[in-house]
């Protein structure tokens, strides 16, 4: 499919910027909407509703958050860790504002993590973004439905 | 036929240079704004600029900072100001930032107001006293596994003029192709010492600005900042102190609680700083003094994580309960805050359940 200008320019604000040192893309080459489709037809594969993940996600987000810097479980063989940081961050996403910098850390008992910010979670919840492969922050769909148990 | 595609590429190139350049004579010219008048404040200052740039560009022009963390580009929000005239219509770029009651209050995005004709402005009074400063770095000190202290020497101007808790934006210097960025760090050094800057920055894992601070900038370097910014500071009253901050939160507060011994402002006042483990913890030994030297000030370190066969004989737990624990009645007291948006959203719950009202919280949110 041809790249629009605003395809061009939502890409261009999803690698490295003022705000994030590495972007959002990884080292991911498929196009922004590649990455949300492939990622939606994973989470059909499994069963699991994006909106059942994210609610998840938010929850072990929220019991990290109130743990102010301490481990939390939040279940057994996963635990969290939230970390502050100064600021805020644009979305990239036009319009979806500013969030709250500082990330949540959830690391299984094999040592496998996922890495969750205020903003990916908002990209999920609006955009079906998940990040693209070889951010820090990508949500690996199936992965974090196996750590969540929702599989 | 490679001929022919040179000729056509070399054609365009062309047709897309001539019609550059109308563009440019264009905005030169056909839309030469001339000089356009800025009054700040109903007068209290009237600038001549130039017209066709930002007004935040403009005004920084000027010598008038308006905070900024994207460089203009009306993705941070930062440059928040009310623009009472002739500021044109809000731009779709500036329009999600606002709220309903903003955009009723005329609050614009200084870098998405464009000077076309004759404004009038509103900013805090205490911007007018922010200034772009050079500094040179005499040292950079570890204070914990993931926190430094910079200690700055003012080179021009060669002194700043803030009040304990305001902050400065720090400019970090390119480096692997990584753009320059302001962030904003509190200020954690005494005003009176006001040839001198000094900050205390935690390492954020990929971070911009703070993987510059720790493995790139040098002693004896040269450092850019602009400030003093904000309203966090020490109010006018008598009522007794309850301060919550931890990691480089302590920043604002190691700066109130001295000032206020150099000031000779003796209110009670209780500093709870939380940590995981005791590798968290610094500045202990400088507490410590202080409470001896100010009976009015006690100092209460609280590890929510150190094992419990550590040897550790000080509070242990969530720093809101240990808060809670030692004031069980917190209605005469007021609160200075600084930390995570998580940190201080516990501890504003935990102070008004035990009777604060929330107008005597103050703090300073990482956010």
């Amino acid at each position: 499919m041809k790249e629009t200008p605003d395809d061009k320019a939502l890409e261009d604000r999803l690698g490295a910027s003022k705000f994030s040192g590495e972007g959002f893309l990884g080292t991911d080459h498929r196009p922004v909407d590649e990455i949300v489709a492939a990622d939606l037809h994973e989470l059909a594969q499994l069963g699991v509703a994006q909106e059942t993940l994210l609610a998840a996600l938010r929850d072990a987000f929220e019991k990290a958050r109130a743990a102010l810097g301490g481990e939390v479980e939040i279940r057994p063989g996963l635990k969290a860790v939230a970390h502050e940081s100064m600021g805020r961050i644009p979305s990239p996403f036009r319009g979806d504002g500013v969030f709250e910098k500082g990330d949540v850390v959830l690391t299984a008992a094999d040592g496998e993590q996922i890495v969750l910010t205020a903003l990916g979670l908002a990209m999920i919840e609006k955009h079906s973004f998940f990040q693209g492969r070889g951010s820090r922050y990508r949500v690996e769909p199936a992965r974090a439905a196996r750590l969540l148990d929702l599989v | 036929m490679l001929v022919s595609i040179l000729i056509s590429v070399g054609f365009l190139l062309a047709c897309g240079l001539v019609l550059a350049g109308l563009l440019v004579l264009a905005e030169k010219k056909i839309l030469n704004y001339g000089t356009c008048h800025v009054d700040v404040n109903a007068g209290r200052k009237v600038l001549d600029v130039e017209g066709g740039s930002s007004l935040l560009s403009s005004l920084a022009e000027q010598n008038i900072f308006i905070p900024s963390a994207c460089g203009g580009r009306g993705s941070c929000a930062y440059c928040k100001l009310k623009v009472q005239e002739g500021g044109g219509m809000v731009g779709p770029v500036e329009e999600p930032y606002l709220s309903p009651e903003e955009r009723q209050d005329h609050v614009r995005l200084a870098c998405q107001v464009k000077v076309r004709r004759d404004l009038k402005i509103e900013i805090p009074d205490e911007l007018f006293s922010v200034s772009r400063f050079r500094a040179k770095l005499l040292h950079k000190k570890p204070l914990t596994h993931d926190i430094v202290e910079l200690r700055l020497q003012l080179l021009e101007p060669d002194s700043i003029s803030f009040e304990a808790g305001q902050y400065v934006q720090l400019e970090s210097a390119e480096y692997k192709g990584r753009e320059s960025v302001m962030r904003g760090y509190s200020i954690s050094s005494v005003p009176s010492d006001n040839q001198h800057l000094e900050l205390i920055i935690r390492r954020v894992p990929d971070g911009i600005c703070t993987t510059w601070v720790f493995d790139h900038l040098k002693e004896g370097a040269e450092v850019l900042f602009s400030g003093p910014y904000g309203f966090f500071h020490l109010s006018d009253t008598q009522a007794p102190i309850i301060c919550i901050a931890g990691g480089s939160g302590m920043a604002p507060i190691w700066a109130i609680v001295r000032d206020m011994k150099e000031k000779g402002i003796a209110r009670p006042t209780t500093y709870f700083f939380g940590a995981l483990t005791q590798r968290d913890l610094f500045f202990l030994d400088e507490f410590r003094k202080l409470e001896q030297e100010c009976p009015w000030f006690k100092f209460v370190p609280a590890l929510s994580k150190e094992p419990a066969d550590s040897g550790w004989t000080g509070e242990r737990g969530l720093i809101t309960d240990v808060v809670s624990r030692h004031f069980p009645d917190t209605s005469k007291h007021e609160a200075y805050l600084c930390g995570s948006p998580g940190m201080i959203d516990a501890s504003v719950a935990v102070l008004t359940k035990n009777g604060m009202p929330e107008a005597n919280v103050f703090y300073d949110k990482f956010a």
